[in-house]
């Protein structure tokens, strides 16, 4: 970040957010970009702008140089160039990996779940348990947000 | 924000409408895009966006904390229900396939209930973490 003030460096994360959603949705993820749109431009601000009226924070400016991080960032930049000629084509569905799976999927999924949206009969019918875990995972995170918090607020 | 007239008639205007399209990708995740989890966080986004501009205790006297805690565990509790329905009716965990008279009625029911639940939890740990953010101070 190259902002040393926090509310532009929040309001810079959200407008990267936008882009991604806008970038998912050209790509045709809109289940994703919808997520992207509500929980990382929308739901995250607002939880960091409430942290921030908590906090009473000033960066100092730092004095080391930036060019060890401008070498790192070049040097993952080039080996994430380099690992992209390995992807399978854009779009290609058969990917040697799933290939047997995916075929499925595509093929049968509306005769077995009787639904058209291969996404939702994916993710809450043949990987249901899978969702379970990630639901268990979202409520675990809505208890200890809430735990920490008011152990913090007993200690005052 | 008690005394800003356009964001205040603006997300009045707008409200309704993210909260029926929250409701839309919930009921309608089986045809177009979204489910339980897109659903959650749009109704989520909807809720807390009345919350920070009409006061959090007006927001707060619509939704309480101890009922978003109650909701959250409750959207759980329903896809583990679903999940052991299956069981007792002689398949296994999580298999839709007996709920109902056919196979795909039965998929689509097991699923619908299932999306109902990841709703449910989603949005309520959303409210309720934004809750607990903006109650850091008080006390």
């Amino acid at each position: 970040m190259l902002t040393r003030d926090l509310f532009s460096a929040i309001m810079a994360t959200t407008v990267f957010s936008l882009i991604c959603a806008l970038i998912f949705l050209l790509l045709d993820g809109i289940d994703v970009s919808l997520t992207e749109a509500a929980v990382g431009a929308g739901i995250s601000t607002i939880l960091f702008l409430s942290t921030l009226k908590h906090t009473n924070v000033e960066i100092k400016a730092s004095r080391k140089s930036s060019i060890p991080l401008v070498v790192l960032f070049l040097l993952t930049l080039s080996l994430l160039i380099y690992a992209i000629s390995d992807l399978p084509d854009f779009g290609k569905s058969i990917v040697t990996t799933n290939s047997e799976v995916t075929r499925h999927y595509i093929n049968e999924s509306k005769n077995e779940m009787g639904i058209p949206n291969m996404v939702t009969s994916i993710l809450a019918g043949y990987r249901g348990f899978d969702t379970l875990g990630e639901v268990v995972v979202i409520f675990i995170a809505g208890i200890s947000v809430l735990g920490i918090l008011r152990e913090k607020k007993e200690n005052k | 924000m008690k005394h800003h007239a356009i964001p205040r008639i603006v997300t009045k205007l707008i409200i309704p409408l993210i909260l029926l399209f929250g409701l839309y990708v919930q009921f309608h995740g089986e045809y177009s895009a979204g489910g339980g989890f897109q659903a959650g966080v749009i109704f989520a986004a909807g809720f807390i966006l009345y919350a920070v501009i009409f006061s959090l205790d007006v927001a707060k006297s619509i939704l309480n904390i101890n009922m978003t805690k109650s909701l959250m565990a409750l959207g759980l509790l329903l896809y583990i229900t679903v999940g052991f329905v299956g069981i007792l009716s002689g398949g296994n965990f999580l298999d839709y396939n007996l709920l109902s008279n056919t196979k795909t009625n039965g998929q689509m029911l097991g699923i619908f209930l299932v999306e109902l639940g990841v709703g449910l939890t989603v949005s309520n740990v959303m409210i309720l973490i934004f809750y607990a953010f903006n109650d850091i101070g008080k006390s």
